[in-house]
């Protein structure tokens, strides 16, 4: 089943989803939950079709979770249960945040976005910016993998172990060909009317369907028990 | 016939810079008609490109005086937004003129721009993806497209925004044969259309018989305005006194380049060359077999996935090897695979009874990349050659420097050289490391005549002086100028290698050595 939510439905879940991981879950009610909102943006991911990111996500998430809650516990010692609580911790807390950005991501497309903010009545100049910059994640990802087979080519890929000149090789010539690739867009989106004084306008048509209204329900309600559990109820 | 484009007595000099320096130009251009500009780099083509789509003086500012008028818009009291609708510019490099990721935003990018309502906008997408054949690329990531499918939606999205006026600067510069002949059946149909059509171009050979006039530009000024048939009608001589690329193409290269057969895979035995490197067993996918728990090394039997596939080869050493195909047939993959980027490679080279394979590929040849920014890493020439050494020899670096024509520029920052010179940086630091098979991705492309003629000079330079050289391209000239063999490449086997008698030419001078000639190209250069 193919789902298609509404952009403003996606970017509200990642509003929550990043405020909820900020939150320490208390009680198993509350971790119930948790994992309940995490488990959301992974079977969306299973309707996007994007099955192996999500068995991957899942797996994480889950082992993550088994470790910390049988495994590891505030007394554990020695240096690997150390590291490993830390580890876990860390997935635990913030890997549903990631997921849920992933997802987004990787689901929408960037004309669906700004319609999105337009209908929002976010300003014109945030909702360019905020779409070049998701224009310049693949961009980035294609140059960075000619470095990487250019330094693999000159056998330089550790820099001799040398931390420093490791992040030097690689930035230096990203940053150039991302300047020059940056200027070269900007220059081709304004002879094509970007930046004009009319109103932008655009032939995606957004409205909030069933779905749309079920999750953002969800997530409303988690908000809400989670903001109650901290600051009213304790 | 009424004109469209007015340009009244401009001089122009970007700021800060010395380059780019147009000098009064006046050039009128009418309604409807197709005009080349031509010349070397730096004449000042696409200078006037940008003048009259207004990115001068709005986006480039610089010393600017005279007026351009195109359709009754004067561009310096126009704002670049109102232009949209007016003008319309397809650029030279497909990867960075897109601002959507997938095809279906892209072409309706710019009639969202400028407001039109939706009814309408939809209404143009339809048109032009009917018009321009793009039915089976709609609703793809750009990322997956090839250059030439690129520039092709590129044409589209700015016909979808319904201008008088068509610019384009240098757009075959990235594209295979066969994309480049849809670009210019793209040109025949705007031509139909009765747009106006400037090009700025240094491939001539694919605008015969589509052009009105030429404009031949020359340190910033118009040194010549010719009828579009008398132009193709110049001898080889003229063109070549121009420093043009030629404007004829010999069957012999049509032949090879375009119309691919498909030909049996040709065995060929360079044994009778002497001294030569041997290539075992190339095999790779992209598309892997799932496996278990070992995964089975590719062999000729998975033919069927195999994206190259090369049982046997010969390279005859110190020679430069053209290797052409079309886009997408395992050229790059090929080279990829030489260089030992490509870990599921099984191939093996040996070379005076020595075997390379795996990582030690990449001790034994080298890639210089298309785009060369990529392959520097340091902050000056000299480091950046002695980088690829294992045993750090400032002598043995000045020597290859000097090979080179780069020991006066030890000192600079690569990333402030011509790109000419950073090839070169490229090269040294290959040669530094020992490579002795030296490979280069369409090191040409976008290149005029001259830039052209100075890197065929170089690879010869380089194959004589005992390195083998293998030079993809998409440039029957370079290969012309340099090539002693050939290697066509389709759907990953090698279909044909011939020995290529077509040495042009040079007009190789005994006195005219190889450092007189560095030592100009560093004049011209920065």
């Amino acid at each position: 089943m193919k789902i298609k939510l509404d952009p403003r439905t996606k970017i509200y879940m990642i509003f929550v989803v990043s405020a909820i991981v900020m939150m320490s879950a208390t009680t198993t009610f509350l971790w119930g939950l948790k994992i309940l909102i995490t488990m959301v943006p992974i079977v969306l991911l299973i309707a996007e079709k994007r099955y192996a990111s999500a068995l991957r996500f899942f797996a994480l998430y889950i082992s993550a979770l088994i470790l910390t809650f049988y495994f590891l516990s505030s007394e554990s010692t020695g240096l690997i249960r150390a590291l490993l609580t830390g580890y876990c911790g860390i997935i635990a807390q913030f890997l549903p945040a990631f997921i849920t950005a992933w997802y987004v991501i990787h689901s929408t497309k960037i004309d669906e976005f700004m319609a999105a903010m337009q209908k929002m009545h976010v300003p014109d100049g945030i909702t360019i910016s905020l779409a070049v910059v998701m224009r310049f994640f693949p961009t980035i990802k294609e140059e960075y993998g000619s470095i990487r087979d250019a330094m693999k080519m000159r056998g330089v890929s550790l820099a001799g172990g040398n931390a420093a000149k490791m992040i030097e090789y690689r930035m230096i010539p990203l940053l150039f060909s991302c300047v020059n690739i940056g200027d070269e867009l900007s220059a081709a989106a304004i002879t094509r009317g970007l930046g004009g004084e009319v109103k932008r306008t655009s032939v995606v048509e957004l409205k909030l369907h069933v779905f749309d209204w079920i999750l953002i329900l969800l997530f409303s309600i988690a908000t809400v028990i989670f903001v109650l559990n901290k600051y009213i109820l304790l | 016939m009424k004109n469209i484009i007015e340009i009244k007595d401009v001089s122009f000099q970007y700021k800060g810079s010395e380059e780019g320096l147009l000098n009064n130009v006046s050039l009128n251009i009418a309604q409807g008609e197709t005009v080349l500009l031509c010349g070397a780099s730096g004449s000042g083509k696409t200078t006037i490109i940008r003048l009259i789509n207004g990115l001068i003086p709005h986006y480039y500012p610089g010393d600017y005086s005279g007026t351009v008028l195109v359709d009754g818009h004067d561009i310096k009291n126009t704002e670049l937004y109102d232009l949209a609708g007016v003008v319309g510019t397809v650029f030279q490099n497909p990867r960075s003129q897109f601002f959507s990721v997938d095809t279906d935003g892209e072409i309706v990018f710019g009639p969202e721009n400028i407001g039109l309502n939706p009814d309408e906008i939809r209404r143009r997408y339809n048109m032009v993806v009917n018009d321009m054949n793009l039915e089976n690329l709609m609703g793809r990531s750009l990322f997956d497209l090839s250059g030439g499918e690129k520039q092709k939606i590129a044409c589209g999205s700015v016909s979808a925004l319904l201008p008088n006026v068509i610019l384009l600067d240098e757009p075959s510069s990235n594209l295979d044969w066969k994309a480049i002949e849809d670009l210019r059946n793209e040109i025949i149909k705007w031509k139909s259309e009765g747009k106006t059509i400037v090009i700025s171009e240094h491939r001539l050979w694919y605008l015969k018989d589509l052009l009105d006039r030429v404009i031949y530009m020359e340190n910033g000024k118009i040194a010549g305005d010719y009828n579009g048939d008398e132009f193709f009608a110049f001898t080889d001589e003229k063109i070549r006194s121009l420093k043009l690329r030629p404007v004829k193409i010999e069957e012999k290269y049509i032949d090879k380049f375009s119309d691919i057969s498909v030909g049996k895979t040709v065995q060929t035995d360079f044994d009778v060359y002497g001294d030569s490197i041997k290539l075992k067993n190339f095999y790779f996918t992209y598309k892997r077999r799932p496996y278990i728990i070992r995964k089975k090394k590719l062999s000729a039997d998975d033919a069927d996935i195999l994206n190259l596939n090369m049982p046997e080869l010969n390279l005859p050493k110190g020679s430069v090897i053209g290797v052409i195909g079309r886009n997408g047939t395992g050229k790059s993959t090929f080279l990829r695979c030489l260089c030992g980027l490509e870990k599921e490679c099984t191939g093996e080279i040996i070379y005076r009874n020595k075997k390379y394979h795996g990582k030690e590929l990449t001790n034994i040849s080298y890639l210089v990349m298309q785009d060369v920014n990529h392959q520097l890493f340091t902050d000056s020439v000299e480091a950046e050659v002695m980088l690829s050494m294992k045993e750090k020899d400032t002598d043995k670096c000045n020597d290859i420097l000097e090979r080179l024509g780069l020991l006066e520029y030890r000192d600079k920052h690569p990333m402030a050289l011509s790109g000419g010179q950073k090839q070169r940086v490229a090269i040294a630091s290959a040669i530094a490391e020992g490579a002795k098979l030296l490979l280069f991705d369409e090191p040409t492309s976008g290149l005029d005549y001259s830039h052209m003629v100075k890197v065929a000079e170089l690879l010869r330079e380089l194959a004589a002086s005992g390195s083998t050289v293998l030079v993809s391209t998409h440039d029957p000239e370079l290969i012309e100028l340099c090539c002693n063999h050939i290697i066509r490449i389709d759907d990953g086997k090698v279909i044909s290698s011939d020995f290529c008698d077509c040495a042009m030419d040079l007009r190789i001078d005994k006195d005219y050595n190889l450092d007189n000639r560095l030592e100009e190209d560093n004049d011209n250069a920065v």
